[in-house]
């Protein structure tokens, strides 16, 4: 090691054609690297707690990520259940609207939150279908929307929990053990991208239509119980912004879906699917609920104007 | 592992902590070679196997090229090596291409031959494990290099975990030397190795991941054709996103060796800045570049036999190359059009000998370089030739009105993300890194460091593999 030779260039194994490459030479430029050090870990330091205290003053209190580590830890768990373990399988509807806590008081069991935001829960229909082991019971949640339209929002992470090697599962731990109880910003919705990208400096570029991010709707506990997050159910003007969020996808039809026939041809795809995996559970005696969520104003009327209930 | 992973934080707080113990170099050898394995093993623990054949057979291959007295039996040995390790690489990252290939080319003949499609996972940096040890059977080979004096040494040049998965690429002579003494690292190493760690992750988890790649996803892994701004955007977005993910590994990678008191070669020499494309592949991936003018392009004639054959050499390399870097035409169309512009640069330099461009000729050249580099990056990134073409036609101007992709809170940010990635590279292209921060004032070094650790910590990264992982 050297210390900075000036107008020194490092030669590399491009200027050595043919021969044998030497030990490199790396130079250690003469700087105070221990007060920098100090000086930077300082500055860090700083910058973390006033970005922890902001996100608190925001409202924010410290919540286990919505990660498909959690999601994979949760899925592990279906392999050592009983046949009286209920599964919970869904999208945003059954995450948020089942209290895993009242469920448990109410019936002495508690359920197994695989219900994932934004996703179908065909894939993790299929993937119970696909494990012998398996023979609980399910919940299924068939909001119209998302189960027809087969959003796939997170549907990799069935696939992400078979293949997910020792260093994502230590990974995991070590957020959901050391990070995620004490931190209210680690948050999808906190991160700095996220948070640059929804500042209102950014000018509307003609013609694009863009939907806005979802914002922060619920903490989660250590075993997926969630429950919407204090400042959506207090702060009517957060509630506003949410549901403004939402409105945004209610004027007009799922992607592919934007004739009667090819909406047709998409819900039977469902439901042959789902009548598949339907089959496969039941052969092992594995026992199945399917439920609608209720819906109310525009969620409502684009639902009979797009997937009534009369059709699907 | 990942080095952007909490998992990492841990294991490497581990290993200088063992690193640091008053043990004897051997053991402290033996230490580093157990972690190697556990930070591969941790991926996916049976694909150590593999790292374990690959040592083995080498090992003894250089030990039979030694011995061996006729041409015949160390041209058998060098065979063996070169057979095994280019054989798991075929089987494990090439198997299902050939077999899709063999198909298409039968079927025309009227073979109705379906090869069944196997559920291969790519071992992950198997690309770049296999080279290295490759590098040592061919240096003793073409006698550069003697065998390392013992198993131990060569192991651990094999496997050190700084660079087992995506690189440098090293050779035996540049770390099993450095195995051979014992070696500590000072404060200041240690001290610089972290920034060095700093500065990569800063590249990986803050301008590649959260910044840069959302960009060039929505214009790559959308549904409708880009016009020409969204083409450009997503393209260059992806261009600094590949560089910050690879250069950002890199750099982590040298600066984790030096935390430990080794030495690791330069894999990048801000290749943004080059002026002509034999001056990009001495700036980008340097390793690799190196790895193939030393090992396929010098052994194939290179330059010693005539025109026609260099020309040839060069195109080989190149496909190769891009086929090194995935299992799919496309990327051999981004080796070849690369190979393309070295042989049409080789034609320019032998027709213009005596032009030396001015300052303004010389900046012309370099954009005009960049600008020919992103254009390859469209078959790098896209999903197929059909995707490049659309792409390409967008960055042309010929997919007419297409609505717009990226509103302007991603267009702003990639923008300026690039243009500073080049600007950056241009005036460094003739410095060493070392050198501008050695002439920093230091309270600048520390506020620029502060803000990095803050920002990776703030980005919450989600751990997402380097792109040359999949490589």
């Amino acid at each position: 090691m050297h210390e900075t030779r000036p107008g020194f260039v490092r030669l590399t194994a491009a200027d050595r054609p043919g021969v044998a490459q030497p030990v490199p030479e790396r130079d250690i430029p003469a700087q105070p690297w221990g007060r920098i050090w100090i000086g930077a870990l300082l500055l860090a330091l700083a910058l973390l707690a006033w970005w922890e205290l902001h996100w608190r003053a925001f409202g924010a209190t410290p919540s286990y990520r919505n990660s498909d580590g959690q999601w994979a830890v949760e899925r592990r768990r279906v392999a050592a259940a009983d046949a009286d373990t209920v599964v919970l399988v869904g999208d945003s509807r059954l995450l948020f609207d089942v209290q895993l806590d009242t469920w448990e008081r109410v019936t002495g069991n508690r359920p197994i939150q695989l219900a994932m935001e934004g996703t179908s829960p065909l894939p993790v229909l299929e993937d119970l279908a696909a494990d012998p082991s398996f023979t609980g019971r399910v919940l299924v949640d068939v909001a119209p929307r998302v189960f027809f339209g087969n959003s796939s929002r997170r549907a990799n992470v069935a696939d992400y929990a078979r293949r997910q090697g020792p260093s994502q599962r230590s990974g995991t731990w070590l957020s959901m053990h050391l990070l995620e109880p004490y931190f209210a910003f680690l948050e999808p919705d906190f991160a700095l991208a996220v948070v640059m990208r929804r500042q209102p400096i950014w000018p509307k570029r003609p013609g694009l239509r863009m939907r806005t991010p979802v914002r922060k709707l619920a903490d989660r506990e250590v075993d997926r119980n969630t429950y919407m997050w204090h400042k959506l159910v207090d702060d009517p003007a957060y509630r506003e912004l949410a549901r403004s969020i939402w409105a945004e996808e209610f004027d007009r039809p799922l992607r592919g879906m934007d004739t009667p026939e090819a909406t047709r041809a998409a819900v039977d795809a469902q439901i042959e699917r789902t009548a598949k995996a339907v089959a496969t559970l039941r052969a092992r005696g594995v026992r199945l609920v399917f439920v609608r969520p209720p819906s109310i104003g525009p969620y409502l009327e684009w639902e009979e104007k797009y997937l009534p209930r009369a059709t699907t | 592992m990942v080095f952007n992973s909490l998992t990492f934080i841990v294991f490497f707080a581990c290993v200088l902590a063992l690193h640091a113990l008053p043990l004897p170099w051997t053991a402290k050898k033996a230490n580093l070679l157990v972690a190697s394995y556990l930070f591969y093993a941790a991926w996916n623990p049976p694909f150590v196997i593999l790292l374990w054949v690959s040592t083995i057979v080498d090992w003894y291959a250089a030990l039979g090229l030694v011995r061996a007295q006729r041409p015949a039996a160390r041209r058998a040995w060098m065979l063996l090596s070169v057979v095994v390790n280019l054989g798991m690489l075929a089987w494990f990252k090439y198997g299902n291409f050939l077999l899709a290939n063999f198909n298409a080319l039968v079927a025309p003949l009227g073979v109705q031959w379906q090869a069944p499609h196997y559920d291969i996972v790519l071992p992950v940096g198997i690309s770049f494990y296999t080279f290295a040890t490759l590098s040592y059977t061919l240096d003793v080979y073409l006698r550069r290099a003697t065998p390392a004096r013992n198993f131990l040494d060569y192991a651990l040049f094999v496997t050190f975990f700084p660079h087992l998965v995506a690189g440098p690429i090293m050779r035996p002579t540049e770390l099993v030397p450095q195995f051979e003494q014992p070696r500590r690292a000072t404060a200041q190493m240690l001290r610089f190795g972290l920034a060095l760690m700093t500065l990569g992750l800063f590249q990986k988890v803050v301008l590649a991941d959260a910044l840069l790649a959302p960009a060039a996803e929505m214009v790559y892994d959308g549904m409708g054709a880009p016009g020409a701004l969204d083409a450009w955007l997503g393209t260059l977005a992806f261009s600094g996103q590949i560089f910050c993910d690879f250069a950002g590994y890199s750099t982590t990678a040298i600066g984790a060796a030096l935390c430990l008191g080794f030495a690791m070669p330069d894999n990048f020499r801000f290749p943004y800045a080059a002026v002509g494309f034999s001056d990009f592949w001495r700036r980008w991936h340097i390793t690799l570049s190196s790895w193939l003018r030393d090992y396929l392009y010098i052994p194939l004639g290179g330059n010693r036999h005539g025109e026609a054959r260099t020309y040839g050499a060069l195109m080989a390399t190149m496909l190769l190359g891009g086929l090194w870097h995935g299992a799919s035409w496309s990327f051999v169309a981004w080796g070849g059009l690369h190979g393309l512009y070295l042989a049409v640069e080789r034609w320019l330099r032998g027709r213009f000998a005596g032009y030396r461009p001015g300052t303004l000729a010389l900046f012309m050249l370099a954009l005009l370089t960049w600008t020919l580099v992103n254009i390859t990056w469209v078959f790098f990134r896209a999903k197929g030739f059909e995707h490049a073409g659309t792409v390409l036609g967008g960055m042309f101007g010929m997919n007419g009105a297409a609505p717009p992709i990226l509103p302007t809170s991603h267009v702003v940010p990639v923008a300026l993300i690039v243009a500073a990635i080049v600007a950056t590279h241009w005036w460094m292209r003739a410095r060493t890194l070392e050198a501008t921060l050695a002439r920093t004032p230091a309270i600048v070094l520390s506020l620029a460091w502060g803000l990095m650790l803050f920002a990776i910590v703030a980005a919450q990264g989600t751990g997402s593999a380097f792109i040359y992982f999949q490589f």
